[in-house]
Parts: C-alpha cells; structure tokens; sequence
C-alpha cells in the first residue's frame, strides 16, 4: 500500500550555463523535455502529486516525457527528499524512516545497471544479501525468480553479454529478491521487445494475484496501451501535476472520448495550459 | 550497527570479487607496477656487472702502439694487456659497439721522449658511450703513472729525492656505510613500490565509484537499506585490499629479483630481504588507505570512467613526481616531509633500505596524515552518494 499526498519537489537550474543539465539518458532527476525553471529561477519538477496505490493491484503513473514521474519515483525510493508533501509505504513514513520503507520495497528504477563481471545469480544474491537475507535464503529466490521468469539458463552467465530483455529480467529479480510487498517500476517496458514486454506483463498480472503475492504494483510510463492493457488504476501525471486519477473506463467516461489517447492527450494539454498560466 | 558492520563486508566481498575478474587491468597493473621494478633492477645490475667487469680486465686499446715501445713495457709491467686499436676506431666509439677509450700515440713518441720534449697523448672517448667513459678515468690513472715513474727515474738520477714531488699524500675515506651507498642504485626501489600502490588503488577506486555511475547501478545499489557509510566502508576496504595486494606483491618481487642481481658488488650492498619488504608492507598500509578513499572522493564527482581518470590525474602525479624531492635531494630531509603523504612514505622506505632506525613520531607522524586524509575521503564520498546517484 503507497498513499503520496501533496508532493513537491524543485531543483536549483546551473543558470550561468544557461540550460537544464540532463543526464546521459535525458532522464535526469530534473530533466525535462520544456524545462519549466519558475521566477525563483527553479526547476519544479514535482508541483503536487498525489495517488493511493493499494495492494493487489497494479497502479500505473501515465504522463509524457518529462512530467516527474522519475522524479516522483526516486523520492518514493528514498534517493531525493522532497521539499513538501508525505509518502507513506504500508503507513510507513518515507522520509522519516527511509531503510525501513526499502526494505518492504521492490524498486525498478530508470537506471538499471548490472554488475558487468558477476553473473545474473552473483548480482541478484548481493541484492539479497544486502537486504539482510541469508546467502542459502537468497540462493535459492535467485532460482526462483529465475524460473518465474523463464531466466534459469542466465543464472550462471555473466551480465556482461546480456541483451536488453536479458538485463531487464535480471534487475527485475534482483529488485523482488527480497519478495517485497510493494513494487515500483519506472518505465519497465524501455527498450523491451514486443516478447518480453508480453513476459513482462505476464508477470506483474500475476504478482498482482494472490498466488503472486497480492502485491502494490506501481509503475510509470509514457505509452498508452501499457496502461490500457494492465494497470487496474491510472494516475495522470502532467507538469509536475497529478492531473486525473481513475481506471482507464473512468477516465475515458471524464472526458468523453473513445480513444484512451485521445483522452490522455486532453488530460495533458488541458495540464499543460493551466501550467503556462495564461492565455496566449 | 551489526548489520550496517555485515553490509560493509557482504559490499566488500562483492567489490573485491569484481576487481580480481577484471583480468586485463590486473595483469596491465601487474605488468606495470610488479614486474617493472625487478626488471630494472635487472637492468641496472647487468650494467653494473659489466662496468665492473671492465675495470678488472686491465686491458689498454692503444692505436700506434708498435711505435712506443717504451709506454708498452710500462704497460705491461702493470700487467695490462695491450690491444691495437681497429682503425675505424672513433666510429666504432661514437656508435658505442667499442666499450673501452682508446690511447693515441704520436708517431714520434718514442723520439720526443728521448728528446725530453713533452709528446702529447691521447684519450679518445665519447661521453654519450657510458662504458667506455666509465675507464676513462682509469686509463688516465695508468698514463698519469707511466709519467710519475718518468718524472722520478730522472730526478733519481739528479739526486734528488722522489718525496719533493709528491709533498703530501692523498688518501680516500669514505663515510657512508655499504648499504648507504647502495641506495644510490636501489634508491628507486621506493618509488616503484608507491607506484604499485597507486596503480593497485586506482582502478579499483575509479571502478566502485565512477563506473557504477556510470553503469547505472549506483541508484539501484542506494534503494537498498543498507547504511551509506556501510556501502562506502566496504567499497573503500576492497580498493585497499587491491591496492595492498598489488604491494605486496611488489615488494617481495623484489627478492628473487635479488637472487639473480649479476653484480657481486650490487648483491652485497643491496640490502632487502624479508625484514625489509615487511617494513615496507607497513609503511605503505596507510598511504594505500588515504590514496584509496582520496581516489574515490575524487571520481564520485565524474560521471564516467574517463572524466575519472583525467580528474584522478592530479593525484597521479602528486605521488609520482613527490618523492622526486628526495631524489633530488632538495635541502636534504626536512620536517614538512613527514606531514606530506607520498613523500614521506619515500623517504622512510629509503631510511629502511638504508639500514638506518625508524623513530616512533617518523612512524606516528605520516599514519596520521594519512588516518586523516582517509577519513575526509571517505566522509567525502558518503556525503557525495546520493547527488552521485541521481545526477
């Protein structure tokens, strides 16, 4: 269970440069694709987003390229503090009890870097270890998770060589090495083929049951089908804004149209409007 | 606190598993750093031998020799063997394929001397051929001689005696001790063992930090709970595990190395066994933990791998152009030396080789220097993880 209420965060922008400085993947913390520094000469990021995630369903964070939801994923991780706002995992407080949250917390963030030289096993049992399990204990979730996601011939190769699906299904097990009941996903499907976007929906639907677990599911993308096809609630995210929140049905019902794009597309730019303030 | 303590460890068994794959840097570092010395060592002793080899051999090249036969009976009194120069000799001197100086005599030598004239002799040598400058100064000791007896079988012969010549005498006392003197050969022993430490230390550094950023795992590795400092800690001992390794392996490289020192001279003045590498282990312990955590503090600031290199390039020469300041001899040993890590690693290790005592604040001094400097890298990179991560 995830409740975020009132989140915010900015960024200080390298004014003397001139421009917003973005990481290698153009996914930076402060990244944006219309960087939106305000009179105070900030990057806001994250203005106010809110969203209930509860257990047993899958919740996707849907906005375009730039919207915070990397942002909004890395202060849910722990990693960034937020200027205002609470986030609460399994009513534990983020900011206040950080390890705590983590350690009931499965995240597959935007990066997702192996060790080159340890093996898929080697890298899942340190991610194991380090969540206090036993090495015998996180041994054998390797293997398990190994066969959930048809990787057991990977085990013992080295990640050096692997391809993109091979690299996504070895972050995957080694973020639920340690079986959390909550798990965040930021834009899984990046750079999956169609084969192993399928797997991997295969699989979050079955984390989603009670056999797998009943577990919070939250991820973020920016493609409409993904959502359509998957996630039991949709929260919209535009300019740093939680802007709709409902099932794909409710929201198409919202804005009365047919195309859940379409719906999303008036969702954002009606966001986008209120954000340049004005009327041109 | 147990478990950030068991963190650390399961941190600094993976990172120490990572280093030791990566095969080509360890085998390029071990190359470098461990079989460098020793074959420079090698090197320097096989000149030495032959250097030594020359002065025993009491041989003169004399070009026009059939015309002094006077300088020849003299040179074989002193049992020299008289060789005729080739003809191309110069040639053969400046292309350094002719290793001994050669002697020119005039063609009326033998007249002149008769005479009383002063016939001129020459030493014809090239000051870019080492081995043949190296008995220059011997061959003139020998001609210097030939003229001495001259000089005294004359004056006998007037009478006089043979000590107004030489009114006082000239006698050598050296006061270094053997093992002093074989530091002027050894002395960059030193140096190649810090160099061990710094090459061992700085991929290892530049791996844990710079290149998780890089690789993307850095964020992934902070959404664990573990404790930054324990993350730190155990990607901070497996670099001076490294590092220290690759001393270790320096320092006793150097005892076969010594087994198969061609120079007699060098193999008894050259004083390094097991006592002497051990010394060194410890002296270098310290200056691998602070190089370590100052590398680290230095490369978790650059994104990749290479922006790493060109930053840890500042620290790179610091350590190796610092214990040029001894080598140099620049004001001899001063006190600053021991607060400046590098150097006085150098210098203490020099102090060792020369069979010289170490007092405790020698030993006190640099150790906390370098507990200092460790400390700040590594509350530097503690600091810095979590920026690192996002940026």
């Amino acid at each position: 269970m995830i409740e975020v209420r009132a989140l915010a965060k900015s960024f200080a922008v390298p004014s003397q440069r001139g421009i917003v400085r973005k990481a290698n993947d153009g996914n930076d913390a402060a990244a944006t694709s219309t960087p939106r520094a305000g009179e105070d000469g900030r990057v806001h990021a994250v203005v106010d987003v809110h969203f209930d995630a509860p257990d047993g369903r899958i919740t996707g964070l849907l906005g375009p390229n730039g919207a915070g939801k990397t942002t909004t994923l890395r202060m849910l991780a722990a990693l960034i503090a937020p200027d205002a706002g609470t986030m609460r995992v399994d009513g534990i407080d983020v900011v206040a009890r950080p390890r705590d949250v983590l350690a009931r917390m499965g995240v597959l963030s935007d990066a997702r870097g192996l060790y080159p030289r340890l093996t898929a096993r080697e890298n899942i049992v340190y991610y194991g270890e380090l969540h206090g399990m036993g090495r015998d204990a996180a041994e054998a979730r390797a293997v398990e998770l190994a066969r959930r996601f048809e990787m057991a011939p990977l085990l013992d190769r080295r990640a050096g060589g692997f391809s993109q699906g091979e690299r996504m299904k070895t972050a995957l097990c080694r973020a639920l090495v340690h079986d959390p009941p909550n798990i965040v996903l930021d834009e899984p499907t990046n750079g999956l083929d169609v084969l192993a976007t399928r797997a991997l929906r295969d699989s979050l639907r079955w984390l989603r049951t009670p056999e797998g677990g009943a577990k919070c599911i939250v991820f973020s993308t920016h493609i409409m089908q993904e959502v359509e096809r998957l996630c039991d609630g949709v929260v919209v995210v535009a300019h740093g804004r939680t802007v709709a929140t409902g099932t794909v049905d409710e929201l198409l019902a919202k804005t009365g149209q047919q195309d859940f794009e379409e719906a999303f597309v008036e969702l954002a730019f009606a966001a986008e409007r209120a954000a340049v303030g004005a009327p041109q | 606190m147990r478990r950030s303590i068991a963190a650390a460890a399961i941190v600094l068994r993976k990172e120490l598993r990572d280093a030791l794959r990566d095969r080509r840097t360890l085998m390029t570092v071990l190359v470098s750093a461990v079989l460098m010395g020793p074959l420079v060592l090698l090197a320097i002793s096989g000149l030495v031998a032959s250097l030594e080899a020359r002065a025993e051999q009491r041989e003169v090249v004399v070009s026009g020799i059939a015309k002094a036969p006077t300088l020849r009976n003299y040179f074989e009194r002193q049992t020299y063997v008289v060789k005729e120069a080739p003809p191309d000799f110069e040639t053969q001197l400046r292309r350094s394929t002719l290793h001994d100086p050669v002697v020119v005599v005039p063609d009326d030598f033998e007249a002149a001397l008769v005479r009383g004239d002063v016939p001129v002799v020459e030493i014809v040598s090239d000051s870019a051929n080492q081995r043949a400058e190296a008995s220059t100064a011997r061959i003139e000791r020998l001609l210097g001689g030939f003229s001495r007896e001259r000089a005294l079988l004359s004056l006998a012969l007037r009478g006089v005696s043979a000590q107004l010549l030489e009114p006082m005498e000239i006698e050598d006392r050296d006061l270094a001790s053997t093992q002093t003197r074989a530091t002027r050969i050894t002395g960059m022993l030193p140096f190649f063992v810090m160099m061990a430490v710094l090459y061992g230390a700085l991929n290892a550094a530049l791996d844990t930090t710079a290149g998780e950023r890089e690789r993307g795992s850095l964020e992934p590795l902070l959404m664990n709970p573990a404790e930054r400092w324990a993350l730190v800690a155990g990607k901070w001992g497996a670099v001076v595990c490294v590092s220290v390794l690759i001393a270790v392996l320096s320092c006793f490289s150097f005892l076969p190395g010594q087994w198969v020192l061609r120079s007699d001279t060098l193999q008894a003045m050259f004083q390094y066994g097991p006592r002497e590498a051990g010394l060194f282990i410890l002296l270098l312990l310290p200056l691998a933990a602070a190089l370590a955590a100052v590398l680290m503090a230095v490369a978790i600031r650059s994104r990749t791998f290479k922006e790493a290199q060109a930053s840890s390039m500042i620290i790179v020469l610091a350590v190796s152009l610092l214990p040029l300041v001894n080598v140099f001899d620049l004001g001899g040993e001063a006190p600053w030396h021991l607060w400046t890590p590098a150097l006085a690693q150098n210098a203490l290790m020099t102090r060792v080789l020369k069979g010289e005592s170490l007092d405790v604040w020698q030993i006190l001094i640099p150790l906390g220097v370098c507990a200092a400097l460790t400390a700040v890298g590594v509350w530097s990179v503690a600091r810095q993880l979590h920026q690192a991560a996002v940026k």
